[in-house]
């Protein structure tokens, strides 16, 4: 049998096959040079989460903050069961707002002060006692220098529900309604402030805004890569999740303790709850249902690469939140109630499925290590 | 080309040679390619194996990710004891703040898990008076009557009377705090080598005493800025003979480097021991570390610094617990390693012998807890005292750092600094808000090695502090 030979080859092509085969077989791994979908959608994620996420549900908080600080001013004017009532209503109100944003407490409301003068927990009771029991003068600027356990959230609703939800209009001193009025007006200057510091800027620093959507830009020193940023969203979520199912419903029950849940002043703990994990359905579908926005968001991006996989972490979400609806109120008294005992279980299991989905199955798929 | 590409021989065999030589070729070039564009990337593992993936701003925050699952619940308690703010007695949870204190939690100035900023609570004030000459270091329960200040350095930094040996700015109602500390900051101006204007600012600190008199001239004051607490397990498990085979006291190699070990005063073992914690590396261990906050910076007497009658308030568990917590955070990977930037500042921070005391390696050994035990880390340390010159001494000795002297600080997770806390600042009082401004005050010893930094050109300088980011 004749050997078969190709006719007359090119020897540049036989040296040059193999560098083609090589080159080609290589350039098949590596795929970003043009941007699929996906990586052009993160950059729009990190913008709509900013933009209509965060700033909007900053300036709703500040808005409710302002509307808390002016119903508790009317309260101090004219305690009555009408202006006590709007003003624990407007406390609830701003609270559900705040803690919303549990779940993107990182950026600048650390850094200068704005969390720990707005949510310390606890109060400090005796300390509070004493200085209204004493004649210093309160002025804004010496409530402004109190310590954080003497102000914010938590110190307003000592004074605004009492220690367990029974506050009566005319059980406050003068003194104490005059503190508690500049208290309420130093709470709505902080939730000004912190939302300032992501849309505008404040103290002369860039908008927190700038320095987060531009994550992976040359520029950016916070966030040098995309995937840092899109990193954050999803450490917020894990974090919020984590808290709620293993703090916030799992330490006070394994304990049975009413004194540790959060909000025991107002009997709000389980509202607050149902607001944190209402924010990590926000932030993984980039809107914020309570100001009206809607934008791309991790979902989006989900949906495009692992739909079933997005569909499933929706559905465990839901299923958590559904849960935690189940919890009889004010869950201050269902730790202590047996019957109640299966639906707490029920809702911290459920908040922990959504959190390990997220965590072993979405979160590598978002951030690869 | 022609001359190499013309063979003797068959036709055939020509042909497979060609095919062989270019099948060969093109192995060489993408070796070469594959070494210049990605190159075999250096560790990420900065912590060992108790290193986790993590450039967010929790990055200083995770557990390490090898802990038993008793070691794990054992760091979620840690974690809790950490965040707790304390309250002024009596209270129905963390009750027990003060009288005296700088702030009422741990995170409060190691805020998630990292730096404090240079503000009021979070930077604290060391004071003492001018050593005697006779003075020797030693443990004196007197001490503990009026003052709560405890693991301090009493041979040559003793105490001033009022004050003890750190200012708590801050008290319970009713107690006036020991002095108001105002800040302020001064600026000076520089120029690099290529003509480039810099300005590096420092503090200035008012102190008033409740009588409001300035604080007394002869008193030593020395600022510290909260540091950052992930990865100390690590270093609580480096042999101390390796610690000490890195000193050089009398700079006998001629380096111009020392490197002095600091001795320091063990509370349990009541002896005189290798220092490793702190920012003059006073404390002995993470316990006693942890311990002394709760005391000084708190007002929390604990099983290792009991108050009256032995009382306390926290109790050992929650003590250990918070003792794990520290040693067992996770040290965040690094990022954007192959980068040629950051690859390109790695060599020039050699280059200019940053490394002499930033050392990248070392190897833990033994610990009773094993998850840090046996590792290969990269904390950027050599754990010893360096004289850093004039523009950052504080003047205060402790145990046997002098005043001009600090231990190299560990530069692992330094790129999530402001990822972490937006706008905190660098070294040992928050003054350096940039990476180079961090660099520009390092003098005594690091003089030459600022130097080099300082007559670079943009481009390389760019370039080490891209490497710095990328810890």
């Amino acid at each position: 049998m004749p050997p078969i030979i190709l006719r007359s080859p090119q020897p540049l092509i036989l040296f040059a096959l193999p560098c083609l085969v090589t080159l080609t077989l290589s350039g098949c791994g590596n795929t970003d040079n043009t941007p699929s979908p996906q990586v052009q959608l993160a950059p729009q994620i990190l913008r709509d989460f900013a933009d209509q996420v965060v700033i909007p549900n900053h300036a709703l908080f500040a808005t409710r903050a302002e509307a808390l600080s002016q119903a508790i001013g009317r309260f101090t004017q004219s305690p009555n069961a009408n202006t006590l009532g709007a003003a624990q209503q407007a406390w609830v109100a701003a609270r559900a707002a705040w803690e919303q944003t549990e779940c993107f407490g990182f950026g600048p409301a650390d850094a200068l002060g704005y969390d720990g003068a707005l949510d310390t927990w606890p109060v400090n009771e005796t300390d509070l006692k004493a200085l209204l029991s004493s004649n210093q003068p309160l002025t804004p600027e010496s409530v402004r220098q109190m310590k954080e356990t003497e102000k914010g959230f938590h110190a307003i609703e000592y004074f605004l529900f009492g220690t367990a939800k029974n506050r009566q209009p005319g059980d406050l001193t003068p003194r104490e309604r005059q503190y508690l009025q500049l208290a309420g007006a130093d709470f709505a200057q902080v939730a000004q402030n912190l939302a300032a510091s992501w849309s505008q800027g404040v103290e002369g620093k860039v908008a927190y805004r700038e320095v987060f959507t531009s994550a992976g830009q040359p520029a950016n020193t916070t966030y040098p890569t995309l995937q840092a940023g899109k990193a954050e969203l999803i450490q917020g979520m894990l974090d919020s999740l984590d808290e709620v199912a293993n703090e916030k419903i799992g330490k006070t029950f394994a304990e049975r303790n009413p004194q540790l849940a959060e909000s025991r002043f107002s009997f709000n703990t389980l509202t607050d709850m149902k607001s944190n994990l209402q924010g990590v359905q926000n932030v993984y579908l980039g809107r914020f249902p309570d100001g009206q926005t809607q934008g791309q968001g991790l979902s989006d991006w989900m949906a495009q690469t692992h739909p079933a996989l997005d569909t499933e972490f929706k559905a465990q979400l839901q299923t958590a939140m559904d849960a935690l609806a189940q919890i009889p109120s004010p869950f201050e008294r269902a730790i202590l109630d047996p019957k109640a005992a299966d639906a707490i279980k029920t809702a911290q299991s459920a908040i922990n499925q959504a959190r390990e989905t997220l965590e072993d199955k979405v979160k590598p798929l978002m951030v690869p290590s | 080309m022609d001359a190499l590409l013309r063979f003797p021989g068959s036709p055939r065999l020509k042909w497979a040679r060609l095919f062989v030589m270019g099948l060969l070729a093109t192995l060489c070039v993408s070796v070469a390619l594959q070494r210049y564009w990605w190159p075999a990337p250096p560790s990420p593992l900065s912590g060992g194996t108790t290193t986790v993936v993590n450039r967010t701003s929790q990055g200083f925050g995770q557990p390490a990710p090898n802990l038993t699952d008793a070691e794990l619940a054992l760091h979620i308690e840690g974690d809790r004891a950490f965040e707790a703010t304390f309250v002024t007695a009596p209270a129905p949870v963390n009750a027990g703040l003060g009288p005296l204190f700088n702030n009422a939690s741990c995170l409060s100035c190691h805020i998630k898990d990292g730096r404090g900023m240079p503000t009021k609570g979070n930077l604290l004030v060391r004071v003492s008076l001018p050593p005697t000459p006779s003075a020797k270091h030693s443990q004196s329960n007197s001490l503990f009557e009026g003052q709560p200040e405890a693991s301090v350095s009493l041979g040559n930094a003793p105490p001033v009377p009022g004050l003890g040996t750190q200012i708590q700015d801050q008290a319970i109602y009713g107690v006036p705090p020991k002095a108001n500390v105002m800040l302020d900051w001064q600026e000076t101006q520089g120029t690099y080598g290529d003509g480039t204007a810099y300005t590096l600012r420092s503090p200035v600190f008012a102190i008033t005493l409740p009588n409001g008199e300035p604080l007394p001239q002869n008193v030593l004051t020395s600022p510290r800025l909260p540091p950052p607490v992930f990865g100390r397990g690590l270093l609580e498990a480096i042999p101390e003979t390796t610690i000490l085979g890195l000193a050089d006291p009398d700079d006998k190699n001629g380096d111009g480097i020392s490197g002095k070990p600091n001795r320091v005063w063990d509370v349990r073992q009541k002896k005189l021991v290798l220092g490793r914690f702190g920012l003059k590396a006073n404390n002995p261990n993470l316990l006693q570390q942890n311990a002394a906050a709760y005391i000084n910076d708190m007002g929390i007497t604990n099983p290792v610094f009991p108050g009256p009658g032995g009382s306390t308030e926290i109790d050992a568990k929650t003590l250990d617990a918070a003792t794990l917590y520290t040693q067992t955070l996770a040290v965040p990977g690094r990022t954007l390693m192959t980068d040629p930037v950051v690859k390109k500042g790695e060599r020039l921070f050699a280059q200019a012998n940053c490394n002499a005391c930033h050392i990248a390696e070392l190897r833990t050994g033994n610990h009773g807890v094993k998850a840090i035990a046996h590792q290969t880390i990269h904390p950027y340390t050599d754990l010893l005292l360096h004289d850093m010159g004039p523009g950052l001494a504080d003047g205060r000795p402790d145990f046997d750092a002098s005043g001009t002297e600090w231990r190299t600080p560990p530069l692992w997770g330094l790129g999530l600094t402001q990822t972490v806390l937006p706008y905190s600042g660098y070294l040992h009082d928050g003054r350096a808000l940039t990476l180079e401004e961090a660099i520009l005050w390092h003098g005594g010893e690091a003089d030459a090695s600022k130097e080099f930094f300082r007559e670079m050109g943009k481009g390389d300088r760019t370039a080490l502090i891209q490497f710095l980011r990328s810890l």
